[in-house]
């Protein structure tokens, strides 16, 4: 047991490690892209612009949301493997009822909107469910649980149309991922915002919150202190799989197609938000804070190289680096 | 009730007997092996295949792989086929090297084996059905060309970087932009997607942000790329129909730009594809009686020509889609 002083202490350490290393992140991008400025390539810095940093956002809003979910499942000392392929199923559960395509439309107004958007939640919801029970119940470790969720829920995205993509979404549905709130801020973003509000709130504020920590630092010690560990791990792969339910609906609307093949592989990213922002897959230990600078580094990381004009392996080596990096730092801090 | 059992059972079974007695005596079995299951484009080419007139009158019983996107699994696949002795193999290929082994089982087991859509480094196989990148590319880079007459910048967003359809497409791409007069076009960025929307969507969103009103042409490599950008286009508050956008496949999807005036497709024809090459495997097997039974080599005469089957490559032709015939090709995608 850490004595509170020195827990407040790691914990300031650790939010204000993640915001300069974002800072130091930007601030290389912008040098780079300020010399090219200088040497007159271009007019101006267009790493340092609102619309630029604005899009950054925009791109980094499906993630930042599955990785909310994840900094939750990771604190409970879990993993969920299976955000990218449930996101890929909620999408495709939404897409057709949100689908003109059949040229039937049997609703309209209001629920071309609901339908699709309680399909995609409740299909989050309901594999997160099952996630959680088999992770809770049957003790079953959360990476071969997820794991199999993870290969279900993509075939189960296959068999919903036959292996087919599901396009000609409504506009109403589209406004999920194109819209714009006052004509500037992208409804992706908006919705980011409040995921990690009502997130925080939910983790720092209330007694559930509290357990997921105490779950994730020591489960027995928490059973035996009353703490209902099994509806607690329960309730965390839900929020996972409800939130991956919604990164669906704004990746989907986002495209305007919901393809089979969506998602593939986002966990890794999710988890790498969650890891870089300082949370440890030992459990017990993560912030959301944290998260959401993670993810913004990999969104910085993502547009900033497609702007330099880094070739695309570089990049992924890049990622690869600043993930074991990230966890180095954060060991010897905590050794 | 378990006489009613009996007499179900007895109902299945001549049923069975009566289906197999008005199909021929022996139908030809065919392997077809794809890389994948999980974009459009591929399921397209699984349903064309069902629909060729011998699978549907039962001369021919045809098994479907997918191979998971993984080259060893699509070799295990083949042994599978060879092992259960199957009458041709025709496989659409993940790897251009590695899956260089299915055309080596299939010739040491004396099975015709033809080759479709994707390409293999070898010329032992059978026979290629397939369409030339080189002249897709060509064709959509030359309609990204001609709607800007020549004049201006244009990104190139590309397939998995080292595959054959980046390579060869690339190669067509350059060569339509290669006769435009020297120094009137430039090539600002070119960049992998990975042959996927959402990817192309954030790639075409930092490109824009880093040229801001410099972009006036978008090629991409696929469909779904070329689709990406016109969102992205769309997110950043710009008209598409400033830009000159072209992809190559002919998804639905395309199709549906393409009929709003955002962007030019070109078809790539699964139907051929995936008809013509059963009918070449079906000629290796029956031998020269054999008459080619999909209805592609009427469509397509006098640019495809049949050659009694024994051509040891098939140029399926691509499709510029147009305003002209874009709902045609829309009507049989429902």
């Amino acid at each position: 047991m850490t004595s509170p002083t020195l827990s407040v202490k790691r914990i300031s350490f650790q939010k204000y490690g993640i915001i300069i290393a974002f800072l130091a992140l930007c601030a290389l991008v912008s040098a780079i892209c300020q010399i090219k400025v200088m040497q007159g390539v271009w007019p101006v810095n267009v790493f340092l612009t609102v619309n630029n940093l604005m899009l950054i956002l925009h791109q980094i809003s499906v993630n930042g949301i599955l990785a909310v979910g994840m900094t939750f499942v990771v604190i409970s000392a879990g993993i969920d493997l299976s955000v990218g392929s449930v996101l890929a199923f909620s999408g495709m559960m939404a897409a057709s009822f949100a689908t003109r395509s059949t040229g039937v439309t049997p609703w309209s107004g209001v629920y071309f909107v609901a339908f699709p958007l309680l399909a995609a939640l409740f299909t989050g919801a309901l594999c997160g469910l099952v996630n959680g029970l088999i992770v809770s119940r049957f003790r079953i470790q959360p990476f071969i649980a997820t794991l199999g969720m993870l290969l279900a829920a993509r075939g189960l995205t296959m068999a919903v149309t036959g292996g087919n993509p599901i396009s000609a979404l409504s506009p109403e549905f589209r406004w999920f991922g194109t819209g714009r709130i006052f004509d500037t801020l992208p409804v992706p973003v908006v919705f980011l915002a409040i995921v990690f509000a009502l997130a925080w709130v939910l983790l720092n504020k209330t007694v559930f919150g509290r357990y997921v920590y105490a779950v994730g630092g020591n489960e027995k010690s928490a059973r035996t202190s009353g703490v209902n560990t099994t509806s607690v791990l329960t309730w965390t792969y839900i929020f996972a799989g409800f939130l991956s339910g919604v990164a669906g609906i704004i990746l989907t609307a986002k495209t305007g197609s919901a393809q089979t093949s969506a998602g593939t592989s986002y966990e890794l990213d999710a988890i790498a938000a969650v890891v870089i922002g300082g949370a440890s897959l030992a459990g017990g230990v993560g912030r959301l804070t944290g998260t959401f600078f993670g993810a913004l580094i990999i969104g910085v990381m993502n547009n900033g190289l497609d702007i330099l004009g880094v070739e695309s392996f570089y990049q992924s080596i890049i990622k690869g680096a600043l993930i074991v990096l990230a966890v180095i730092i954060d060991s010897r801090r905590q050794a | 009730m378990r006489l009613k059992l009996i007499g179900a059972s007895l109902t299945l079974a001549s049923s069975l007997m009566l289906s197999a007695a008005v199909a021929q005596a022996d139908p030809v079995r065919v392997a077809f092996l794809m890389y994948g299951n999980k974009a459009e484009f591929v399921q397209l080419m699984e349903r064309y295949a069902k629909e060729h007139p011998a699978v549907v009158s039962g001369d021919v019983i045809l098994t479907m792989y997918d191979g998971r996107y993984d080259a060893s699994v699509q070799n295990d696949q083949g042994q599978m086929a060879v092992n259960t002795m199957q009458d041709a193999i025709v496989i659409n290929p993940m790897d251009y090297e590695a899956n260089i082994d299915v055309v080596t089982m299939a010739n040491d087991a004396g099975i015709p084996i033809v080759v479709t859509n994707a390409r293999l480094n070898t010329t032992e196989m059978t026979s290629e059905v397939v369409s030339d990148d080189v002249q897709g590319g060509y064709l959509e880079a030359k309609a990204v060309m001609e709607k800007l007459g020549c004049k201006g910048n244009v990104v190139i967003i590309e397939g998995p970087k080292g595959g054959s359809g980046e390579i060869q497409r690339g190669e067509g791409n350059m060569k339509a932009i290669g006769e435009c007069p020297e120094g009137q076009v430039t090539v600002l960025e070119r960049k992998t997607a990975n042959w996927s929307r959402a990817e192309a969507l954030d790639l075409m969103q930092n490109w824009l942000s880093k040229h801001p009103g410099q972009i006036n042409g978008v090629i991409g490599q696929n469909d779904e790329m070329a689709l990406g950008a016109i969102e992205a286009i769309k997110s950043a508050n710009l008209d598409v129909h400033d830009f000159a956008i072209a992809g190559v496949d002919g998804v639905t999807d395309a199709l549906r730009a393409v009929k709003a005036g955002e962007m030019t497709s070109i078809l790539q024809d699964a139907r051929g594809q995936a008809q013509g090459s059963i009918d070449v495997a079906l000629r290796a097997v029956k031998g020269a009686d054999y008459q080619p039974e999909s209805e592609i080599w009427a469509q397509y005469a006098g640019e495809l020509s049949w050659d009694d089957g024994q051509a040891k490559r098939y140029d399926i032709p691509w499709t510029i889609v147009s305003n002209d015939n874009v709902d045609e090709l829309l009507k049989d995608r429902k």
